[in-house]
């Protein structure tokens, strides 16, 4: 499948390339991580800046990664199980991982984690509609900035 | 009858000028034959409670008057309006507050009257529908069936039938509000109101837009396909469509120039907010295409059947949950449309907000006539 990058973004990519621990990669050739536990995800989640844990074969995975993307970061994706408990992961990741606003915590501590979920520096932002939210009120830049994902 | 420019509206062999004044407010989408007079005499209505016209709606309001006196609708003055309008230029605000009010409160009346009409035929027509779909099921099966068999034998098409006619219920009434708050916005704007009246109206507007998406949001559940298919719209709309609905960035490029003046501030919020929305709209179209990606493969992996019904069976299985997914992307998209909305409303003034939802609103009214227009259009007979 063609992996085009969005036009309007194509200058801007080249430019803020990626947070310099990795040689530049193609976006298809980025590995994604398979993990077994969350004791995975917590590990990965702190070790990089930008990370998406999603079921494998997701597409509102892929959504997710294309976003971000296009914003210039180059996010690891970590696959569950498409049979994993969201309900376990949240158990696990939420006493660490602070949610990015009061209002998107309430959230998913009353529901449950939403698959695919973002985390940005080390904390939970929320699922797709979350990061639709952040991006479209200019808020997701500066909080890639914060996080050290983004240069510039 | 016909009645202005000769053969501009003039129809060859349209059910409609057989039918009674009151057979012209069943709506026949679905059926493939777009009903041009439910749209335009509902949009006339609405237009009648709005004496002061805004020229910039000429065009349109020609066209209407001339379907209004064809169908020999609610008489109208013709020169009425007109002369009223270079009068009022000239009276006190209070005056024209309360003629405005005393049109509003006929055109209501009006409303009213064919709102239950209309709501009596539909429950009708829902009712037919299900009993068709019964009727076929069981002819399918080979058996006869006679009279109600009960709630359990309605079954998933049953379910989905008649979600997806109350949700073209929910819609049609959507759409006469819509048009109703869209003639109430031009009058106020007209009539120069306060920054405080405006700003109800605005918050109507926006909030008529969530309940939009709150009703597609369950007929997505119902039936996503049908959502998907735009077929709920008229049809110059569905030539815009993008999963289930407007793409928002490129509504941002029409109004945008409407709203001017703005200050520099704002038109590099409106113009980041354009770029964004178009961000998100290409990672949800690759995700998209994706999905259809994935589902080909998940359709394809054994074509000469080798591994046997139980993989078979397995195939479809996980087919049918990769399109569960196409839920998630019309509300996705929906979701997308909201916050784009709500983002316009943060970075304009009260009264820019009023013309941007005026705009809009104008906007579909303007596609939904040329749908009409282009449904009725005279065609060479074969």
């Amino acid at each position: 499948m063609q992996q085009a990058i969005p036009y309007s973004k194509g200058a801007a990519w080249v430019r803020r390339s990626n947070d310099g621990r990795r040689p530049p990669v193609e976006p298809a050739a980025m590995a994604a991580r398979c993990v077994a536990s969350s004791g995975d995800i917590r590990r990965v989640v702190e070790e990089n800046p930008v990370v998406v844990v999603g079921r494998r074969g997701c597409c509102m995975v892929h959504v997710v990664r294309r976003l971000l993307l296009g914003q210039g970061v180059n996010p690891t994706v970590c696959e569950v199980g498409e049979d994993a408990d969201e309900a376990a992961l949240i158990g696990e990741l939420h006493p660490e991982m602070a949610a990015e606003g009061g209002d998107g915590g309430a959230h998913l501590r009353g529901q449950g984690m939403v698959l695919p979920a973002v985390f940005i520096g080390g904390r939970l932002v929320g699922g797709l509609d979350r990061l639709m939210a952040v991006h479209i009120s200019g808020e997701l830049v500066p909080i890639l900035k914060q996080a050290g994902a983004l240069w510039l | 009858m016909l009645q202005g420019p000769a053969g501009a509206f003039h129809v060859i062999s349209s059910p409609n000028s057989m039918s009674s004044a009151s057979a012209q407010f069943a709506t026949s989408r679905r059926m493939g034959i777009y009903e041009p007079n439910h749209q335009i005499s509902m949009w006339g209505d609405s237009f009648k409670a709005d004496s002061s016209q805004n020229t910039g709606a000429s065009t349109i309001v020609e066209a209407d008057a001339k379907h209004d006196n064809r169908l020999g609708d609610i008489p109208r003055e013709s020169s009425g309006p007109s002369k009223k309008y270079d009068q009022e230029a000239h009276k006190p605000a209070d005056k024209v507050l309360r003629r405005l009010a005393q049109n509003r409160e006929a055109a209501r009346k009006s409303r009213l009257r064919k709102k239950a009409y209309v709501q009596q035929l539909e429950s009708s027509r829902l009712k037919l529908s299900q009993l068709e779909q019964e009727l076929e099921r069981a002819r399918q099966q080979g058996v006869y069936v006679g009279g109600h068999l009960g709630d359990s034998t309605l079954g998933l098409s049953g379910t989905v039938n008649s979600g997806v006619a109350a949700f073209e219920m929910e819609y049609g009434h959507w759409v006469e509000e819509q048009n109703r708050q869209t003639c109430e916005l031009r009058t106020a704007l007209q009539a120069h109101v306060s920054d405080i009246e405006l700003r109800m109206l605005v918050e109507s507007g926006m909030s008529h837009y969530d309940n939009l998406f709150r009703i597609k949001a369950i007929a997505a559940k119902s039936d996503v396909f049908y959502l998907m298919s735009g077929m709920w719209k008229t049809s110059a709309e569905r030539f815009f469509l993008w999963i289930g609905g407007f793409r928002p960035s490129e509504l941002l490029k029409v109004l945008s120039p409407q709203l001017d003046p703005l200050t520099e501030q704002q038109v590099v919020a409106v113009c980041n907010l354009q770029q964004s929305s178009q961000q998100a709209e290409d990672a949800l179209s690759q995700g998209m295409d994706k999905l259809q990606q994935t589902l080909a493969e998940t359709l394809t992996s054994d074509p000469l059947g080798a591994s046997g019904v139980a993989n078979y069976m397995g195939q479809m299985a996980n087919a049918m949950g990769k399109l569960e997914a196409l839920v998630s992307f019309v509300n996705q998209a929906d979701h997308l449309r909201q916050q784009t909305l709500q983002q316009m409303y943060k970075i304009l003034t009260t009264r820019q907000a009023a013309r941007g939802l005026l705009a809009l609103g104008d906007y579909f009214q303007r596609l939904r006539a040329l749908s009409s227009l282009w449904a009725a259009r005279p065609r060479e007979p074969a």
